[in-house]
């Protein structure tokens, strides 16, 4: 095991890779009572047209496949659902399905390696009957019909459909309720036998456990599953143009209250800054300073009354970089152009920079006190980076004005998308 | 872990002294019998106080002080406990071994300026303020039906009894809203003030001695206040026919809520066995009603039971198409006539006592939870941690079938889509 300190968090993540190529980082607790395990495939919704495994031609597969699967692998059958064993040691099971992962949880305080065993099992043992996945539609198109019942989910779906032109990711992660129809269980075998496979997943561990335990029964499970080796994956890549799709789009919905999305797309390439963690950080940095709570541009949405409720975050698609801004206001149109505004006139100022940088190494701190946070956070590392990042905090104090104003000149401000959701009646 | 609690003369003072976490947490708590008129007014009040204060005069300038105080969260917020609203600040900073000296210290003194020192002038709250504040609650309060799963639930509770506080808008209501001004609002504060039973709550490591100290140094309340018990809601009254509604709007899923009334409980059987039984029912993903209504009919995605034991009722919510209502109705009608008949098995008993286990261990590793389940402790006379790990174990199949009996649906409400 190779063991890597998270510099000023005082812990340390310990990592393995399996002989048939599974990445494992394990962060144990001595001072907490409760562990959580999250069993990751680096294959999500945006994952619908490859080469299965064992052929040779590419197909195309619906879209919403990805979660789909994720809910077909709660049945099994030769043992009990992950729902029945978790109530009985009082453990709780779920799964969470995004653009480019797929990720199976269980955490709990006690019986530790049973859990660790039952994860790592019934994600290797795929059981997909036409009986079973016909009766996973109703299941999965309430849960489509209740995302669609949530304004911003609509118009963050909308956002991205005019944000991307050729990329996946302007499909809903689950589909629509017409896909799903079409799902078969070939397709569920066709994507789970070529992306569930040990080089294409990884395991996190963190909380209260013993780690060389920990790493004796994940080798004895695996064991088990003597197909489960390394394969070679082959899925089409998307030429995706630098300019965003369509500028502004209307839409309508049963609302009381008009919201408004923006995306302003950036093709990272451009930016000729080549370490991508610290170049995502500096985008968000600019979120925060110029978008944050404490930033000139929100005093003036107060003072002028532009805004019920408004957040930002960042996307990354490939050599994308997609910088999303929504909010709930009464007057849409004075809120976009007053934003348009500030974005073509993005300004970081070295005080509030260095403000921002105590606050996220105080957030890092803080995150790393719960064990479910700490979890979401090395997740995110794992999954976009492909490790752990143990000196962020310094990397963070890194952080100058002269490289973010280097960046800022480079992004072309203008390539904005626009998506006005106004009430239907 | 270490508990103490101090009669501070106007407050009572509850330290939780633990290595566990690397942050202090202080939590506030306003308590008073609730008034239907007085939510929307203590909202806006939360909502003013945490905004700006008389040295922060704008919004902006609060969150660059909490930001240097290395990034402290400060909240508020209000909820109903029984017949009682209860107004909670909370101030969560990182210890100072993870800073610098005296950063608590400031970030203390800076949370007792939130409260004690509004942005007010000649006994109004700063007009500009107000009507920001006012402005964004309008807007919420305009827009409460986009949030369809608690519009039905709001709607179930008023259909069951419009008078009683359980039917209360905790998100406030519009009417309240336009009656209040910037000098009523002072008013209202002043009084809280005044006269709202306090409790001060602090977890986290630290020197007992040196935090009563400050506490009494930052926080002083000057008057006396009696201890007022929280009381459940009258339970007696009956069901003469359970009621039916359905009400329409535009969205894709139709929400189901049914309310169900839950005749007197002794002490034992509310903290322990209605517990149990709705875990049974409908609290985890092994339950009656998500293997029946989910797994064996594919009729929702969610479904759950939730009591709440201070206003002697349990809820029953699902998101469904409208088309399977009398399907839905009929089966969940069927898993509470099973629970009652016992319809169910030592081992799900055994698995929702599992349940229960590991959310009180979860509660140990969260300060806010634990926060939370120390001041229930003293307010509604419930068991502390270790006990309920006991007493949980009592709990026989017949206690659960006596109070399964003991549930009636009153009402049965679909706010309707328009979708099949």
């Amino acid at each position: 095991m190779k063991k890597v300190e998270l510099a000023g968090l005082e812990k340390t993540v310990f990592y393995e890779k399996l002989e048939n190529g599974l990445d494992i980082y394990m962060i144990p607790y001595d001072d907490k009572k409760n562990y959580y395990i999250s069993y990751a495939t680096r294959f999500g919704s945006i994952t619908t047209e490859f080469t299965p495994e064992g052929k040779k031609r590419q197909i195309k597969v619906p879209n919403g496949v990805a979660h789909f699967l994720e809910h077909k692998m709660f049945e099994n059958e030769n043992r009990e659902s992950p729902f029945v064993f978790g109530s009985k040691y009082g453990t709780g099971y779920n799964a969470m399905t995004s653009f480019d992962s797929t990720q199976y949880i269980c955490y709990g305080t006690k019986y530790f390696l049973e859990n660790l065993e039952f994860l790592l099992s019934f994600v290797n043992e795929p059981y997909f009957t036409d009986e079973n996945v016909e009766k996973e539609k109703g299941i999965i198109a309430e849960e489509l019909k209740m995302h669609e019942d949530i304004a911003e989910t609509v118009l963050e779906d909308k956002l991205r459909e005019i944000t991307y032109k050729n990329h996946p990711r302007r499909i809903d992660i689950g589909g629509s309720v017409e896909d799903i129809q079409k799902i078969t269980k070939e397709d569920l075998y066709n994507c789970y036998n070529t992306f569930y496979k040990p080089n294409n997943m990884f395991l996190l561990i963190v909380g209260s456990f013993n780690k060389n335990e920990a790493l004796k029964t994940i080798k004895d499970t695996l064991n088990n599953y003597e197909n489960h080796k390394s394969g070679t994956i082959i899925q089409k890549k998307y030429k995706e143009p630098d300019s965003v799709f369509k500028k502004e789009e209307t839409i309508t919905k049963n609302i009381q209250i008009p919201k408004v999305g923006v995306a302003l797309k950036i093709n990272k390439d451009k930016l000729k800054f080549k370490d991508d963690f610290k170049l995502d950080l500096y985008l968000q940095m600019l979120l925060s300073t110029m978008f944050g709570i404490s930033s000139d541009f929100r005093e003036t949405l107060r003072e002028e009354k532009l805004f019920n409720s408004f957040y930002t975050s960042m996307e990354s698609a490939d050599n994308f970089r997609v910088l999303q801004f929504v909010s709930e206001t009464n007057e849409p149109d004075k809120f976009i152009n007053y934003l348009k505004k500030s974005i073509k006139e993005i300004e970081v100022k070295e005080e509030d920079l260095n403000r921002i940088k105590k606050v996220w190494i105080a957030n890092e701190v803080k995150m790393i006190d719960i064990i479910d946070n700490t979890v979401y956070n090395q997740y995110d590392d794992i999954l976009k980076y492909g490790n752990v990042i143990p000196d962020k905090i310094d990397i963070i104090r890194s952080l100058n004005k002269k490289e973010i104003d280097k960046i800022i000149k480079n992004i072309n401000l203008n390539n904005i998308a626009v998506v006005k959701m106004l009430p239907n009646k | 872990m270490k508990y103490k609690s101090i009669d501070m003369g106007s407050y009572n003072l509850h330290l939780i002294k633990t290595k566990k976490f690397k942050t202090i947490t202080v939590k506030i708590n306003f308590r008073n019998k609730i008034h239907k008129e007085d939510i929307t007014v203590r909202n806006l009040l939360t909502d003013l106080l945490t905004h700006s204060t008389k040295n922060y005069k704008t919004k902006k300038e609060l969150v660059i002080k909490t930001q240097d105080l290395y990034a402290i969260n400060l909240t508020a917020g209000n909820t109903r406990l029984g017949d009682h609203i209860n107004t909670e600040f909370t101030l969560s900073c990182l210890n100072d071994k993870y800073t610098e000296k005296d950063n608590f210290s400031n970030s203390l003194e800076f949370f007792s300026e939130v409260i004690f020192n509004p942005n007010v002038e000649n006994k109004e709250f700063n007009h500009e303020v107000f009507d920001l504040i006012y402005d964004n609650a309008k807007t919420s309060l305009t827009g409460i039906k986009e949030n369809s799963s608690y519009y039905s639930l709001i709607r179930c509770l008023e259909n069951m009894d419009p008078t009683s506080p359980m039917s209360y808008r905790m998100v406030g209501y519009l009417s309240d809203l336009e009656s209040t001004t910037p000098k009523s609002i002072y008013e209202y504060y002043e009084n809280m003030i005044k006269k709202d039973r306090v409790d001060i709550s602090v977890i986290g490591d630290f020197n007992t001695k040196e935090m009563e100290q400050s506490i009494k140094k930052y926080f002083k309340f000057n008057t006396y206040k009696k201890k007022v018990k929280i009381k459940t809601l009258k339970s007696d009254k009956k069901i003469i026919r359970k009621k039916i509604i359905k009400e329409q709007e535009n969205n894709k899923q139709s929400k189901l809520a049914i309310g169900c009334r839950i005749q007197p409980l002794k002490p034992f059987e509310r903290n322990y066995t209605l517990t149990l039984y709705s875990l049974i029912l409908g609290g985890f993903a092994d339950s009656k009603l998500f293997n029946e209504v989910r797994e064996k009919s594919s009729l929702v995605y969610y479904i759950n039971s939730i009591p709440n034991k201070l206003d002697n009722t349990l809820l029953i919510r699902a998101g469904i198409s409208k088309e399977n209502f009398d399907k839905a109705i009929k089966l969940i009608e069927k898993q509470l006539t099973l629970m009652k008949k016992g319809d169910f098995t030592e081992e799900d008993i055994t698995k929702a006592v599992q349940i229960y286990k590991n959310s009180l261990e979860e509660i140990e590793e969260n300060p806010s939870y634990l926060m939370e389940a120390y001041y229930l402790m003293d307010l509604i006379g419930i068991d502390d941690l270790d006990t309920r790990r006991i007493k949980i174990n009592e709990v026989t199949k017949d206690d659960i079938i006596k109070v399964a009996k003991k549930i009636k649906i009153d009402t049965i409400y679909l706010l309707e889509g328009d979708e099949s």
